[in-house]
Formats: C-alpha cells, sequence, structure tokens
C-alpha cells in the first residue's frame, strides 16, 4: 500500500517577542527579548492511502500546527513531509487541487449566499467546468441529503446542517485526503452520528483517506482506525485505536448489582477501589498489576450479595483522559 | 484564463450577496449624501460669498471634483485592510491559504465584489444628479477626460487596494494597525482632494498631491480641471509607477508575512 502522508523529523518552532517591563519602550520596540515555543519536535510517521487516522492529544499539543503544516498553511522549521507526493510548503497550489479541509471552528462557505453558492464557487475555485460542478453538486446533494436547505442561506442553517455543508464544499474536487480539525465540535449527537457516517463512507466509497483531530473520542472510536497520540510537539504513541486501552490503561471495571441492596462499604483489599458507590450498584475498579479478574470478583463476591455482575473495559475517553493527565506530570 | 474566471466568479457571487443584503447600498447612499451633499453644499456657500470663480474654477468644477472623490470612495478599496488584519489576527487567513488561489487576488477580488454593487447603483445616480442640478463641465466633454476617465479611476482603485492591502499585511508584525492607517487614510483623504479640492491646493502641497503614492490613489479628482489635458498622461504615469512599486513592495512583505503565521489549534 502507497503511502499518502510521509513526515520525517518535522519541527515546527515558534518565535515571538516579549515585552520586558524593566527595559525601555525603545528596546521592546527595535531589539524586544524573543521567546521560543516549539510547537511540534521531531515527528515522524507515514500514513497510507485510504487509511482514517486520529491524531489527538491535548491542548497545544501540536496537532493542529502539525495538520497546518500538511495543508501547506505553516511552513516547517525543519524535517520533511510528502502528501501525496508534494511538498505542501513549496507545491502548496497543486496540493490545495488533491486536499480537502474543514477546520470545525472556521466555516468557509458564504454567509448570506445558498450553499449552492458556496459549492458552485469552489467548484470554479478548484477548476472544474460548468457542467462538471453541476453534476457534482447534485452527487453531494444526495449522498450529504442537502436537498431541503441546499437552496437556504447558509447564516440560516442549524450547526449540523452548516457543517453538512463544510463537509459537502471541501467534497467538491474529490480529494484524495480530507484533513479534519475537530470538526464535530458543538454537533449534537444526531448531527455528530450523520457526519461521521458520511465521513465513514466516503472513506468507503472513495477510498479517501481521513486525517483527523478531534477532543471527541467518540469521532475517533467510530471514525479511525489508527491513533497517533501527541504532546508537547512529540509523538508518544502511534497505534491501532481498538488497544489504545490496553496499552495505557491497566484498569477494569467490575459492576455489581445488589441482590437487596448494598447497606454497608467495607475497605477493600489491595488492587481493588471504589469507581462509584450506590445502593443498588457498585463500580469497582480493579488494578490489574495486583489483581487479575478472577482474583477480583472472588474477593468481591466474599465482601457482597450480588444478583448481577458485570465487567467492562475503560471507556476510551477515561484512557484519553488518563494519557492526557499522565503527559502532563 | 483561469484566475480571470475565478474573479469573474467571485465579483459575480459577491454583487449577488449585496443584492440580498440591501442594507449595505442604503448606508453607502446616506453616507454619500451626506458627506459629499455637506460639503458642496459648504463650498456652495463659500462661491456665493467669494464669487463665481475662486483660483480660476467654478463651483461647478470644484463640485464634481469632490463628487468623484467620493464616487470612487464607494468602492471601498479602503476595506481589504481591515479584512486583512482580521484574517491574520481570527487566524481565518488559513481557510484561504489551503485553496488553490492567492490569498491577495481572493481578498483583492472580495473587496472589489463587496463595492460594486453599489457603484454600480449609486454612481449612475449621483452621475444624473449631479448633471440634473449641474450640469455637466464642458471639461469632461474633451478627448482627455473620455480617454483618460477610466483608466485613471481604474489605477486609483489597483493603487489604493494595493496600499490598503499593504497596511493590512502589516498585522503580521504589529498588534494593531489602526494608528498607521488613520494617517495613511488623512493623507490620502487631504491629497486626494475631498475636503479641500485640489485647485484650492498651495503650490507645495499641490507637488506634493502629483508626486505621492496618497495623492495618485485620489486622480480622478484632478480629471475635471481644465489642465488636465496637459498633465493626464504624466499623471498616468506616475499612477503606473506607484502602483507597480507598491504591488511589488506588497508581494515580497506578504511572502515574508507568510512565514510569521501561527494559528490557534484546539
Amino acid at each position: 500500500m502507497t503511502n499518502s502522508i510521509t513526515v520525517k523529523n518535522l519541527t515546527k518552532r515558534f518565535e515571538f517577542s516579549v515585552k520586558d517591563p524593566k527595559a525601555g519602550w525603545l528596546k521592546n520596540l527595535f531589539a524586544p527579548t524573543k521567546n521560543q515555543v516549539t510547537a511540534v519536535d521531531n515527528i515522524s510517521f507515514s500514513v497510507a492511502c485510504g487509511e482514517r487516522v486520529a491524531f489527538i492529544g491535548p491542548n497545544g499539543a501540536g496537532k493542529s500546527t502539525t495538520i497546518k503544516m500538511l495543508t501547506g498553511i505553516l511552513f516547517p522549521t525543519s524535517g520533511e513531509m510528502s502528501v501525496l507526493g508534494l511538498d505542501p510548503s513549496t507545491d502548496r497550489k497543486k496540493l490545495a487541487y488533491k486536499i480537502g479541509t474543514v477546520f470545525g471552528q472556521r466555516s468557509q462557505l458564504l454567509p448570506n449566499l445558498p450553499l449552492t453558492d458556496s459549492l458552485e464557487f469552489f467548484g470554479v475555485m478548484y477548476d472544474m467546468s460548468d457542467a462538471l460542478i453541476k453534476e457534482r453538486i447534485a452527487e453531494l446533494v444526495e449522498i450529504f441529503d442537502l436537498k431541503e436547505f441546499v437552496n437556504q442561506p447558509v447564516r440560516k442553517l442549524s450547526l449540523g446542517q452548516r457543517m453538512r455543508g463544510e463537509l459537502a464544499a471541501s467534497l467538491m474536487h474529490r480529494p484524495e485526503i480530507v484533513f479534519l480539525d475537530e470538526p464535530t465540535i458543538g454537533l449534537d449527537v444526531v448531527a455528530k452520528k450523520a457526519l461521521r457516517d458520511l465521513l465513514l463512507r466516503i472513506n468507503k466509497t472513495q477510498g479517501t483517506t481521513i486525517f483527523l483531530t478531534s477532543h471527541d473520542v467518540g469521532d475517533i472510536e467510530t471514525l479511525c482506525e489508527r491513533t497517533i497520540v501527541v504532546n508537547h510537539g512529540q509523538i508518544i504513541k502511534d497505534l491501532p485505536t481498538n488497544e489504545l486501552t490496553k496499552t495505557f490503561v491497566n484498569e477494569k471495571y467490575i459492576d455489581l448489582m445488589a441482590k437487596e441492596t448494598f447497606e454497608s462499604f467495607p475497605n477493600l483489599p489491595t488492587g481493588l477501589r471504589y469507581a462509584e458507590q450506590g445502593k443498588d450498584k457498585l463500580t469497582i475498579a480493579v488494578d490489574l498489576k495486583k489483581l487479575n479478574v478472577q482474583a477480583a470478583l472472588k474477593q468481591l463476591l466474599d465482601l457482597f450479595e450480588v444478583e448481577d455482575i458485570n465487567v467492562y473495559n475503560t471507556e476510551l475517553e477515561a484512557v484519553i483522559r488518563h494519557i492526557y493527565e499522565k503527559a502532563k506530570i | 484564463m483561469r484566475e480571470l474566471r475565478l474573479g469573474r466568479k467571485i465579483i459575480g457571487t459577491l454583487i449577488k450577496n449585496s443584492a440580498y443584503n440591501p442594507q449595505r447600498i442604503i448606508l453607502d447612499f446616506f453616507a454619500l449624501v451626506a458627506r459629499c451633499g455637506i460639503l458642496l453644499f459648504l463650498y456652495k456657500c463659500v462661491y456665493n460669498w467669494k464669487g463665481s470663480n475662486i483660483n480660476n474654477t467654478s463651483y461647478q468644477v470644484i463640485a464634481w471634483s469632490i463628487f468623484l472623490y467620493f464616487i470612487v470612495s464607494i468602492m471601498r478599496p479602503r476595506d481589504i485592510t481591515d479584512a486583512i488584519a482580521q484574517d491574520v489576527k481570527t487566524g481565518s487567513i488559513e481557510m484561504i491559504l489551503n485553496k488553490p488561489i492567492h490569498y491577495l487576488s481572493y481578498r483583492f477580488y472580495t473587496t472589489i465584489g463587496t463595492g460594486l454593487y453599489s457603484f454600480f447603483i449609486l454612481a449612475p445616480l449621483g452621475f444624473l444628479a449631479m448633471a440634473l442640478t449641474l450640469g455637466i463641465p464642458s471639461t469632461m466633454t474633451t478627448h482627455a477626460f473620455v480617454l483618460t476617465c477610466t483608466i485613471v479611476g481604474f489605477l486609483c482603485i489597483a493603487l489604493s487596494l494595493i496600499v490598503h492591502a499593504l497596511l493590512g499585511v502589516l498585522a503580521f508584525w504589529m498588534e494593531d494597525i489602526t494608528p498607521v492607517y488613520w494617517i495613511v487614510d488623512k493623507f490620502v483623504m487631504v491629497l486626494g482632494g475631498s475636503y479641500l479640492p485640489v485647485a484650492f491646493f498651495p503650490p507645495v502641497m499641490y507637488q506634493m498631491a502629483i508626486w505621492s503614492p496618497f495623492g495618485a490613489m485620489q486622480f480622478i479628482t484632478h480629471t475635471v480641471y481644465d489642465s488636465w489635458a496637459a498633465k493626464a498622461w504624466n499623471m498616468i504615469g506616475i499612477q503606473l509607477f506607484w502602483t507597480l512599486l507598491f504591488g511589488l513592495t506588497l508581494l515580497i512583505v506578504f511572502r515574508k508575512a507568510k512565514e510569521r503565521i501561527s494559528v490557534n489549534g484546539g
């Protein structure tokens, strides 16, 4: 399988002036003290064609900076990168024809005009013929179910409708890769699901590579088969999404449903702790480094009278929180 | 060819956008009537008081000169400064930088597209109102005026766009570009002949108006004077010189500015 993205030793440093209160205004104006922040620190990775990759990390980890370097917006301080065989910093315009971008916190649509105008506008921008633009708009209206609002001014659309429009606009020219920076931010659960389904659909039917950053665990879980975790500009982990839990958290949870009610909550043996205490239900966290599930169950059944038991893994959200918190220390 | 098609599309789309939102044209209409109307009224009072000719120039010519200044202003080329500064400050510039279009071209087209609707409606209306109330000065029927008016008008807008874009690009280095914008704007206003027509300028100031880029941004105000026929091509040459010089400077500065882009992430 060929790579659509290859990154080698990529680094981006931002330099900014800091006002020195002790220095005079002349020095602050003409020779200010410079501070440097390394947003991306010598990272290397590659993404295969058609892959769905989540690029996650806490705020300030370097996710957006990386995406913006890969899309040609920012210039790297050092390192190499290749997106679809092109260098984003020197072939920005050529690359723009091959990639699509959705930045959840910004809109690329024309607010006062109907969505069709924005789609036509992007069609022309991507040098498509008038006939092709018409054909592609009809196709996107069908795929994204835009029919009921395609003729409404964008500013009158709901956030969910607008985001569908944003995605449609970014796919107007059939890009080979879509870069998404927090695409589901602010959306309700229904709209989130609709957007994720659409992304999966274009990945499956058109083989579009998906490179996504998000703080929404649902986006990562449902959309991405692979997750790259970054922090302080460095890659902490690069692994299949379904292995995240195993790798980062050595904990399992056991729900105990009371036969009648739980009246007392005795101290638990080493390796067990109360995650939730209720009269009808208890949730116990098991530290797998100290105790296996079988031993844990045995000890818990000696302590409590239960009617039902449920054993499950940590939710991905907790895993990610755990990674971020660990990274802070 | 592609660039032209794209420019046509952007301008066409924005004209349509303006048509959907009539508030802007209403605002432009009242701004024109208030600013230009008040000035014309004041100069009328001055002429009534001083006589029909001041500095060998009739009220009719002065009025048309002021009117041409304001009619070019309706295109609002100055707005490009704020648009670029906002794009830089908010980071919205990234939405254009990942598209197959040069950011500056995009901003030029959008500024023209936004102002053109008001211009197309208000310029003929204003022209008609001026012609009916004051008549058309003989200088505006000469070959020199007819031949050069469009060229000078086009260069006024091109130079204004370029200089104001350059001010906007300064936002990459400066937190607040308002003071610089304000100084340039006032220079253009004074040397362009908006409040004080160029015919009344003292010789030094007149030379400044001719040779500085601030004056060149509003050479349209010179086209109605008797002296225009003799100076037209020289002044077009000056406008061309400033347009090329600032155009080149803008490209170089923007190339440097792109390296300073920083974006807020999640």
